[in-house]
């Protein structure tokens, strides 16, 4: 009897060494529709043994950069916006990252050595039907075409995205749209742009709030993340309809933090940067994949959109659709990462006067 | 009752806080002007109340007061001029002592000069002119107390209600102060109505005491009418040390009468407050009043226990058990007589009859 | 032994050493003993405070950075008479240095040096990349065929104002200045100047916010402070009420109630106070962060009040009242001064809080949303300016450290009472 709880406690003292073994990771994202998203496409059906433990976050570098530099590493996992993505990684924040499975596969070409890739997601102009009972906004000039559209902009209180929309309404080819923005003259002809709505701007902050605006009739219309849109329209059957002209298409990445548990993470993120994984992920947020080969899966597996009582089709809602894709404009982190403080101090000081 | 005799007049005057108990009861009192009145009575019988009423800071719930012959229940507190010390003083903390004696001189709008001048009088009059720009906090509670009374006098006002205002302050303080008080009343004559629960404070310093119990007055006589003739138990208990005897009336003839205590014994008294034979009874005699071992004979004379001495210098306390009563405290000169007591030893007591006095049974 | 007392020498102890050296002897234990007392707490407060300040006081004028990556640059640099591009020496030493760094100390510099100039970072990791395939020169002449930014001068000026270990600039870029290329003092370009409006901005909001809860918080205080306990006690838990829910929860509760089509507004219109069309803007905007902000601050208002007035005896009142003054003049007398250190423990508090608030600006502000404290949550996680961080908070506890000083001043300190 003694023997078999001797042998008993030393089997179990050597299955905990066993299972720690392999690290736990902690995964850091927005949390929402899209952490949820995230957790039943690729977290729950992860089974190569550490446990992930979900936090969330509000973006930025603030929090890494102070635990790298404190040498106390909590965070393995991080999900980040391609201009952090770029920072990080020549700062030495992120770990590198062997990006030879996807390189090929992707819409574009990846930001950083440190990243795998997620998810596109938009700055998209929406209105709700109702407002509109005679003729409707159709681009991006109509937004900001405050005569033939009177009322109220719903816009976030930050630069990126408006000064490209603001360039696009004012008549630059959305392929053009950097070129522009790389000279002063530029810069100058999007504020000049964003002046002429100033006084009809509702400001935003919180992703949630450009519904609220749109469906009280606070606004007519408003800029929002296409996701919120799409999540809205698919899951609460809001008749909002997207104005799918110059929407500006961000990319999402995952990257290591260095310092925490790098290779159970490195692992993790090739899971999570399946093609199947980003296409998994569209079953429950309409956001589009990175890689090319996630569409055809979804296309495929169309109607792929979960609902209850009958899935729906994802496509249309995409910010990836090809129809989309050929009016919209692909954020540059690159311009951001070098412009975005000067912008953002110019942006504050329109905002203020 | 002539006007210049009731200065402050109560008139069948109630009080209620909360609409079910009364704390003032058919208060009826008439306070001459230059008088020193003292309301006197223990903690919770309405003395408080009745200085609010006159002050002001609280409506009487029937009845009228009046002032120097005026109903005062319209006017507001600070249109009465009536000086007020309170138990705590309540001297300003944020400004110097000749701030706060300005103050009431101030808001009348007087010149400064003339405000100097009053202050400075009045510094002098409690004999702190070297205090004046003191913070109050800065000061003993002994001149604080000085300070509150100089504050009360220095805008001259008819009449000066003092709320226990010695309270808060040492045996030999207190004393101090109750002559300075007693003193300043008798310079300026003022009309002073003054509250305390201490006896002996009552006692050395009014002119008149009112004895308060149970939102009403018990009693109202000069100090050593209350002292001698108490005319109900609960005064002789409450003012000075007090021997009870208590019996049913045997005999009443004319002023006199005759009680048989519990124990069987007939004491003699005069009758004060008792009506009919078989009543019940409290004979009330002071016990300075009482002969020990005496050659003479008085209408009383029983025999009695010592229990207990206690040596005070001057006189001997003893406690002894007579008529039933084993608390009964007599009072022996240190003489030769007294000297020889010893505890256990059977004496014999006596006193007159027209010192013991039969009141109610309370 | 009266006569050795009384001379001039030095007090004894019965003891025979003198009265001073053993009294201080007697203290020294006692001291220790305080000290020991004190010591846990004061190690707290030197780790989790004074290093915290301390670093950030070191960021905010630290600039090494990219002395340490580009020393010999520096070097030839500081010879450079800064007249149109540098000469064919600098731009060698450059090229060399960028192309044979190591780990990530350019990605940090490149960082830095984009403070001073939008651009850098980039041209960095672009000419990293393009570098290794020169392997001779002229390479001023290849670099500026990789990237033109090579052969703009404002680029290379733009070093000239890392040259030194420690810069003012960060400081400067916290009140709208700059270094121009030539090192000199000059306002910021028009259009992102800034942070000046910001400080008044923020200062504004926070005066207005603390008048409000003084207004509001005084005679709710004063209410609490003289009903009795039963009533008081139900008082106290509406006015705090608002502590047990998040923040979050609030400020959008106010939301609903102001904005355009909120409660309020409609309740206006549907009782024809106001036309359809001519709905009070009350959200987004200023009006709204003194509105929300009041709201969220007021406890902080009434309970050091509350807390004061407790203990100022209704007796002065009375007494004040006795003595002749009326009601008004009385409270204005006597008990508002007695209330003063209530009023500024208050005050001191709504106002360094409010001076640092973001979230409920950043909310319900509109474009005036942005206080200082917005500004630094931005370069904190955004930027990366960590500089710029640490000067902006530098800037508010100096502020901060002469309102308190101003404040013992004039009222003393002493005078602050939250109990
Ligand atoms: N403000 C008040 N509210 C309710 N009851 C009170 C108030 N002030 C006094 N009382 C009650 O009235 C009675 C008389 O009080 P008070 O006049 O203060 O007596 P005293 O001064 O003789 O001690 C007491 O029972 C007391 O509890
Ligand atoms: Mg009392």
């Amino acid at each position: 009897m003694k023997r078999a709880i001797k042998a008993a406690f030393f089997g179990l003292i050597s299955i905990a060494f066993v299972g720690s073994a392999i690290a736990d990771i902690t995964f850091v994202s927005w949390g929402g529709a899209y952490t949820a998203s995230q957790q039943k496409a690729y977290i729950d059906t992860y089974s190569k043994g550490s446990s992930i433990t979900v936090e969330n976050y509000n973006g930025g570098l603030g929090e890494i950069k102070a635990q790298v530099e404190a040498g106390n590493v909590t965070w393995d996992v991080v999900d980040v916006l391609p201009d952090q993505a770029i920072t990080g990684c020549d700062e030495g924040l992120f770990a590198k990252v062997d990006q030879s499975s996807f390189i090929n596969d992707m819409v574009v070409p990846p930001v950083s050595e440190c990243v795998v890739p997620q998810i596109f997601w938009a700055y998209t102009a929406f209105y709700s039907k109702s407002a509109f009972p005679g003729k409707k906004p159709k681009n991006i000039k109509d937004f900001f075409d405050v005569k033939k559209f009177p009322g109220k902009r719903g816009i976030h209180t930050w630069a990126n995205a408006l000064i490209e929309m603001a360039l696009v309404a004012d008549g630059v080819k959305a392929k053009n749209v950097y070129k522009v923005m790389s000279t002063p003259e530029g810069i100058d002809r999007a504020f000049a742009k964003l002046d002429t709505i100033k006084d009809h701007v509702v400001f935003w902050s919180a992703g949630s709030k450009p519904l609220e605006l749109v469906s009280s009739g606070e606004v007519v219309m408003s800029l929002a993340y296409n996701g919120r849109i799409g999540a809205a329209i698919l899951s609460e059957g809001k008749d909002f309809e997207y104005i799918w002209d110059a929407t500006v298409l961000e990319q999402e990445y995952l990257v290591a933090i260095k310092g925490g548990n790098e290779k159970e993470a490195l692992e993790f993120m090739a899971h999570a940067s399946t093609a199947q994984a980003l296409a998994d992920q569209a079953k429950y947020i309409p956001y589009g994949p990175m890689r090319k080969s996630s569409i055809g899966i979804i296309k495929k597996g169309e109607p792929w959109f979960i609902k209850e009582g009958g899935n729906i089709d994802i496509l249309p809602h995409m910010p990836t659709a090809p129809k989309v894709l050929k009016r919209a404009v692909i954020a540059d982190p690159v311009w951001w990462a070098d412009n975005g403080a000067e912008v953002s101090e110019r942006f504050g000081a329109w905002k203020g006067n | 009752m002539s006007q210049k005799d009731s200065f402050v007049k109560f008139e069948k005057v109630d009080k209620s806080y909360d609409g079910e108990i009364l704390v003032v009861k058919d208060l009826n009192l008439d306070v001459p002007k230059g008088e020193f009145l003292t309301m006197l009575g223990p903690s919770g019988s309405g003395k408080t109340t009745v200085l609010m009423m006159l002050a002001g800071f609280e409506t009487p719930t029937n009845g009228e007061i009046y002032l120097d012959g005026n109903p005062i229940s319209s006017i507001p507190p600070n249109k009465r001029g009536i000086g007020m010390v309170f138990q705590n003083y309540a001297l300003f903390p944020h400004m110097t002592v000749k701030e706060n004696l300005a103050f009431p001189l101030e808001v009348r709008k007087m010149e400064q000069s003339e405000i100097d001048k009053k202050v400075s009088n009045a510094l002098a009059m409690v004999e702190l002119q070297d205090f004046g720009n003191r913070m109050p906090l800065q000061l003993s509670g002994g001149q604080q107390q000085r300070v509150a009374l100089a504050r009360s006098l220095v805008f001259e006002p008819r009449l000066v209600l003092m709320d226990e205002p010695l309270g808060a302050l040492d045996k030999n303080l207190r004393e101090q102060m109750q002559y300075e008080i007693k003193h300043i009343h008798e310079k300026i004559g003022i009309t002073v109505v003054y509250v305390t629960h201490d006896q002996s404070e009552a006692l050395t310093m009014s002119n008149r005491i009112a004895v308060f119990n149970d939102g009403k007055i018990q009693q109202i006589s000069s100090p050593d009418v209350l002292y001698e003739k108490p005319n109900s138990s609960f005064v002789a208990q409450f003012i000075g040390e007090n021997n009870q005897l208590r019996g049913k009336v045997k005999s009443i003839s004319g002023e006199n009468c005759i009680i048989t205590t519990d124990s069987g014994d007939d004491v003699h008294a005069l009758k004060i407050n008792i009506n009919n034979n078989g009543d019940g009874s409290l004979v009330s005699l002071r016990p300075e009043r009482v002969a020990i071992n005496s050659s003479e004979n008085f209408e009383n004379n029983f025999e009695a226990k010592v229990k207990e001495l206690i040596y005070l210098g001057d006189h001997i306390r003893s406690r002894v058990e007579v008529c039933g009563n084993d608390q009964f405290i007599v009072k022996i000169p240190n003489s030769y007589k007294g000297a020889n007591l010893k505890e256990g030893a059977t004496v014999k007591l006596s006193w007159k009859a027209s010192d013991s006095r039969a009141l109610d049974l309370n | 032994m009266s006569q050795v007392q009384t001379s001039t020498g030095p007090i004894l102890t019965t003891d025979g050493i003198p009265l001073k050296v053993s009294l201080k002897k007697a203290e020294r234990k006692n001291k220790i003993r305080a000290f020991l007392l004190v010591l846990p707490l004061l190690s707290f407060i030197l780790i989790t405070f004074l290093v915290p300040i301390g670093d950030m006081l070191s960021r905010s004028i630290d600039d090494r950075q990219i002395n340490t990556v580009f020393p010999k640059t520096f070097e030839v640099y500081k010879k450079w008479d800064r007249q149109g591009l540098p000469s064919e020496e600098v731009y060698k030493t450059m090229f060399f240095e960028v192309k044979n760094s190591e780990g990530y100390d350019i990605g940090k510099a490149s960082t830095r040096m984009n403070y001073s100039k939008s651009g850098w970072k980039s041209l960095l990791k672009k000419s990293k990349r393009k570098f290794k395939k020169i392997e001779e020169g002229p390479y001023k002449e290849k670099m500026i065929s990789i990237d033109k930014k090579w052969g703009d001068p404002e680029y290379w000026k733009a070093l000239g104002q890392m040259v030194d270990p420690t810069t003012m600039g960060y400081y400067l870029n916290a009140v709208d200045l700059k270094y121009d290329s030539n090192k000199n003092i000059v306002q910021q370009k028009e259009n992102r100047r800034i942070y000046n409006k910001t400080w008044i901005k923020t200062f504004k909001v926070s005066i207005l916010v603390t008048f409000f809860c003084l207004i509001l918080g005084y005679p709710i205080s004063y209410l609490l402070a003289t009903l009795p306990l039963k009533y008081s006690n139900l008082l106290m838990i509406c006015v705090l009420l608002p502590f047990w829910t998040s923040l979050l929860v609030r400020t959008v509760a106010w939301m609903v109630m102001l904005q355009q089509k909120g409660v309020l507004n409609n309740l206006l219109v549907m009782s024809n106070v106001l036309a359809d069309e001519n709905r009070m803007q009350l959200m987004y905007n200023q009006t709204a962060v003194v509105i929300v902000m009041t709201q969220i601050l007021l406890p902080f208002m009434v309970l050091p009040l509350f807390s004061v007035m407790k203990t100022i005896s209704p007796t002065y009142m009375r007494a004040a009242l006795n003595l002749g003054a009326s009601p008004l003049h009385a409270f204005y007398k006597v008990y508002m001064p007695n209330s003063i250190p209530g009023v500024s423990a208050g005050c001191l508090l709504v106002f360094i809080i409010a001076i640092g608030y973001y979230i409920t600006p950043e909310l319900v502000g509109g474009k005036d949303g942005q206080m200082v404290g917005n500004w630094i949550a931005y370069h904190l996680k955004t930027t990366l300016n960590w500089g710029l961080c640490a000067s902006l908070g530098a800037i508010l506890l100096a502020m901060m450290t002469v309102l308190y000083w101003a404040y013992n001043k004039i009222v003393g300190i002493e005078n602050i009472k939250l109990g």
